[in-house]
């Protein structure tokens, strides 16, 4: 029975890798190629590289391919074709779907895609839900704005393709949320983990414990947390459900998931995705497993804006082991880690937000939300970490601040002037958080 | 596992469904209702082919 299949695709989810290898390469050919004559844009950029599709014979001839930022894809856009400009690679009029990037780091970036495009998309993320256990018996619930983001659009998209049921709980507060979760029954959700910890104090100031609710799957998305194991305790033990990962991008896709086994990393979808990890210092490739990187990306089947070898800025790493759940995708090891952008030097010292999320997450009598301040205190880089306590434990602040100065300089080797804020007090994210604030002049 | 599904079989079967849906699409010229319908099942037509004829011919495939 279909139904009971633990892979969405039996035949692509379990090639040798080999087999994977050949497939990539075959197609990042065609996607190039497409690339090279239907794109003004890429067009341009591979011929000052003295670079065309009959170049590409191997491997290493990829790595020579310059690859795309975001800032790249700001430049070209808003003029002819509007508001896309020299990357679309259709007629205007076959575009049917309308994205744009968040803009957290510069102007929002446009995403036009066709229908086949839209298809694709949740496709993709078929292959994630299906991994994540979602079968036609689930009643999934998708607590997001529905709007100009991406999301969990193609989440949606995909819970129907697979033969779910779902509810769509876009402009409704918070408390109707969990209402209508409640009322309906519903087995599942798809939320950031920011979203899903709130949702749970939400619950509870109602007087809903959401581990009595009937959500047994999360998939979460938007930030790092679900990769985070303090943070997916807290959402797990909050709503007794399992909390799954996954990756994407509104210019990339959806190219990464958790899957049942919750082997600490996630599977590349090595058959729609060609991921490769470069060394931010040197720009080396990195083959091996347990060393960190950039990803550069190829969605290796997406036509109107293809996104082919994008600088995404993820730090990344190959996972030494393959999963048990008998994937032959590669897994990454503990997810998307953080942002090239991100993780910046303090005091000489490279600091990822992750890890001081791990930190705050994994420490009793800290409340979920924190903010952490970089700045300069004359010629020395100074770092403020602001946290809460939760409401009764504030008799033990001393025994706390000494836990978590420890933790602190045990995993990220730097030290903090710390900030006590009642419960409550930190600002709160209904989508991407703003927790790390780099105030210093660059 | 591969072993148990006949590749080159259902990509077959996928060539003839788009073989038909474009020959839809071609009679939809002035029929809105066929046209985008068959365009539809066009992309959906490009997933089975992502998800199986694709690689029905792996085996052939060598990159060094």
């Amino acid at each position: 029975m279909w139904k009971d299949q633990p892979y969405w695709n039996p035949v692509l989810e379990t090639l040798p890798h080999e087999k994977i290898r050949d497939l990539q390469f075959r197609k990042f050919k065609n996607i190039f190629e497409w690339g090279y004559e239907k794109s003004k844009f890429h067009h341009t950029l591979y011929e000052k590289a003295g670079i065309t599709p009959e170049d590409i014979r191997s491997f290493d001839d990829i790595r020579r391919i310059p690859t795309v930022e975001k800032s790249m894809m700001r430049d070209i856009q808003r003029i002819h074709p509007f508001p896309y400009g020299d990357a679309l690679c259709v007629p205007l009029d076959e575009v049917v779907e309308f994205r744009q990037t968040s803009g957290t780091t510069g102007q929002p970036v446009y995403q036009p895609d066709t229908w086949q495009d839209w298809e694709w998309w949740s496709e993709c993320w078929s292959y994630i839900l299906w991994a994540q256990g979602y079968r036609p018996s689930d009643r999934v619930f998708i607590p997001f704005g529905y709007n100009v983001f991406v999301a969990f659009w193609a989440g949606h998209y995909a819970a129907e393709k697979i033969g779910a049921e779902i509810v769509p709980g876009g402009v409704l507060d918070t408390q109707s949320r969990i209402l209508k979760i409640q009322e309906l029954q519903c087995t599942a959700m798809m939320a950031t983990p920011t979203y899903v910890l709130g949702m749970a104090d939400t619950a509870r100031k109602m007087g809903i414990d959401p581990s009595s609710l009937t959500v047994r799957k999360i998939t979460c998305a938007g930030e790092p947390g679900a990769s985070i194991p303090t943070t997916k305790k807290r959402m797990e033990e909050a709503w007794a459900a399992k909390v799954y990962d996954h990756a994407g991008a509104t210019e990339i896709g959806a190219w990464c998931f958790e899957c049942t086994a919750q082997s600490g990393g996630l599977h590349v979808n090595e058959a729609f995705f060609l991921v490769e990890i470069q060394d931010v210092e040197t720009g080396e490739y990195i083959e091996e497993p347990g060393r960190r990187g950039k990803m550069i990306i190829t969605a290796l089947d997406r036509q109107a804006q293809p996104c082919i070898r994008f600088d995404s800025k993820d730090i990344i790493e190959w996972a030494p082991e393959p999963c048990s759940c008998g994937r032959t995708f590669r897994l990454i090891n503990g997810g998307v880690i953080g942002r090239a952008d991100d993780i910046t030097k303090v005091k000489g010292v490279l600091l990822s937000p992750s890890a001081i999320e791990e930190v705050v997450r994994g420490l009793d009598g800290l409340g979920n939300e924190f903010e952490v301040i970089v700045d300069k205190e004359g010629d020395i880089d100074r770092i403020t970490l602001k946290v809460e306590i939760i409401k009764g434990r504030e008799g033990e602040r001393k025994q706390i601040e000494a836990n978590l100065k420890d933790q602190l300089r045990l995993k990220t080797n730097l030290g903090y002037i710390l900030e006590f804020h009642d419960h409550g007090t930190l600002p709160r994210y209904d989508v991407k958080a703003k927790r790390f604030k780099d105030l210093r002049k660059h | 596992m591969n072993d148990t599904y006949d590749l080159r079989d259902i990509a077959a079967k996928i060539e003839s469904l788009k073989k038909t849906a474009l020959e839809l699409r071609d009679l939809g010229e002035n029929f809105p209702a066929l046209y985008r319908n068959a365009r539809r099942i066009l992309a959906g037509v490009r997933m089975l082919e992502i998800n199986i004829s694709d690689i029905s011919d792996l085996t052939d495939l060598e990159v060094s």
